[in-house]
């Protein structure tokens, strides 16, 4: 009968630590607690074979300090009403009526925090979402002159979403207009 | 490009442990590159989606973040970047202790980190940030007492990085830590393992995946009231046990047995002396013993050990070894008159 050591292989190679557990399991491991001494000479081999040093070699600055995600809190505007409060990006807030002021970035202790659909179903009386395009959201094109002739007539805090999410929306990027220069007409002498 | 909403769905799932609790409120967030559009993405508690706004040529970061209502604070629970052609890179940390929430592990035990990259390329005309990752180790202490909370990881030491060029998995074996301090016995913090992309045209050196292993101290404890070669001869002395640093999943326990000490013997567990530990973060204890006379039940020598059970096997703190002898001997003589 052949004998396969496939599985046995298999099982090794997939349990590591495993395989370390269920041996504890069978017989203790009783040793003295670990010196300050046993150690350093366990980090010297780390220090002689870093496996770090199989890589290729790489310098610059640390990429983990810079780019990073912001604090969603700092990055956010917050909306509060009604025993609730909601986060929404920066940039989102089109327009606050005086009215609603102090409902933005003053969270109340004991509300508590929602996502914006739940926020918004609680709110509808007085907060108007604006659908944007991708575009309009990076400021590449601007929003409708016929939709902006709207808003101006509605009352409400305004926020900008994105397939019902709140969006940032950028200021619109305009184009620099070719600079022509223009040399003053040199008087005759 | 439509991208798989999938990653944002798979770190919501992620984060279930940390954020199950109705104190928390999930949030899921797509920030375009380079503009840094952001957007709060509507998603259910589980489950998968495409995300319907598109993939600028510099890509998106996908970011999970969860805020409690009281304290009213946010937290980055996990974040992926995501491009056209940047590759997929996965950190898994392997330690001896099988506690899930995080990895972690004892000052003196090793540990292993499998890193895992697919989708580099290797043609010649293929953008140089498609044909390798970068891999970060950083290394920083909690500090004297420190249990990691409120830490800032951007204050950690970058202590290597090196250049991954080939896909599938790279393991690195690591026999014991390097987080900073003097006595090694004693260094309680973390290690991390980074992967990002390299820098773009349109888009900067951006985090693919990391994680940390967290290393806590050696445990160390005394056993004060006894002293070595003390005489007991009617009533056994009052003992105290202090331990310092107990592993977070841990036994502590003291056992006497007949003879001089031998390390691993199995002896009798000395009653009021068991504590079982479940927890996040190392721990101190102070026991007091009394009336542990029932346990040694001749006369002669015997020792008693002081020993922590953890998953990395079992360890002995401190041990005395005393002497019994409780036997009364008459000397006398019996006359008579005759």
């Amino acid at each position: 009968m052949k004998t396969s050591f496939f599985p046995i292989i298999l099982l090794v190679a997939l349990c590591p630590c495993g395989h370390a557990q269920q041996q504890a399991e069978r017989k203790p491991v009783y040793r003295d607690a670990a010196t300050h001494e046993d150690i350093v000479k366990r980090m010297r081999h780390v220090e002689r074979f870093n496996p770090m040093k199989q890589l290729a070699p790489s310098e610059g600055e640390d990429p983990s300090v810079k780019n990073q995600p912001v604090n969603i809190v700092d990055s956010s505007d917050i909306l509060s009403f009604n025993g609730v409060t909601t986060l929404v990006p920066k940039k989102a807030i089109m327009r606050i009526p005086d009215q609603y002021a102090d409902r933005v970035n003053r969270h109340i202790p004991g509300y508590k925090v929602v996502g914006w659909a739940e926020f918004y179903t609680l709110n509808r009386g007085w907060i108007t979402p604006v659908e944007v395009s991708r575009e309009q959201a990076a400021g590449r094109t601007p929003i409708a002159e016929e939709v902006q002739e709207n808003l101006r007539e509605n009352r409400n805090l305004l926020i900008a979403t994105f397939h019902t999410g709140p969006i940032s929306l950028l200021p619109l990027k305009v184009e620099e207009p070719t600079v022509t220069q223009i040399t003053p007409e040199t008087p005759a002498p | 490009m439509r991208t798989p909403l999938t990653l944002a769905t798979l770190l919501l799932t992620a984060a279930t442990c940390a954020a199950q609790n109705t104190n928390f409120q999930n949030f899921v967030r797509q920030v375009q590159l380079p503009d840094n559009t952001v957007w709060n993405v509507p998603v259910d508690a589980a489950g998968e989606d495409l995300s319907p706004l598109a993939i600028n040529p510099g890509g998106a970061r996908f970011e999970l973040h969860t805020v409690s209502s009281d304290p009213f604070v946010g937290y980055l629970l996990d974040t992926k970047y995501v491009s056209a052609y940047t590759p997929v890179a996965e950190v898994q940390i392997r330690t001896e202790d099988p506690y899930e929430t995080v990895p972690r592990t004892r000052a003196d035990r090793p540990f292993y980190v499998d890193i895992t990259t697919n989708g580099l390329l290797n043609g010649d005309s293929d953008p140089e940030a498609s044909k390798r990752v970068k891999i970060l180790h950083h290394v920083q202490s909690y500090g004297p007492g420190g249990d990691g909370s409120g830490v800032d990881r951007t204050q950690a030491s970058l202590i290597g990085q090196g250049f991954l060029e080939s896909n599938g998995t790279f393991r690195m074996t690591y026999a014991v830590n390097s987080v900073p301090g003097g006595d090694r016995t004693k260094v309680r913090g973390e290690e991390r393992f980074s992967v990002f992309s390299l820098a773009d045209y349109q888009s900067p050196e951006s985090h693919l995946d990391s994680l940390f292993v967290q290393i806590w101290p050696v445990a160390d404890g005394t056993l004060s009231g006894i002293t070595p070669g003390q005489l007991i001869r009617f009533q056994a002395p009052t003992v105290t046990i202090s331990v310092n640093d107990i592993y977070p999943d841990a036994e502590i326990y003291a056992q006497v047995y007949p003879g001089n000490e031998s390390l691993g013997t199995v002896g009798v567990v000395v009653p009021g002396s068991a504590l079982i530990i479940k927890e996040a973060v190392p721990q101190n204890r102070i026991l007091t013993l009394e009336g542990w006379d029932d346990v040694m039940t001749s006369d002669g020598v015997w020792t008693m050990e002081l020993l922590t059970s953890t998953p990395f096997g079992i360890d002995r703190l401190a041990h005395v070894t005393f002497t019994v002898d409780r036997t009364i001997s008459v000397n006398g003589s019996v006359t008579t008159i005759d």
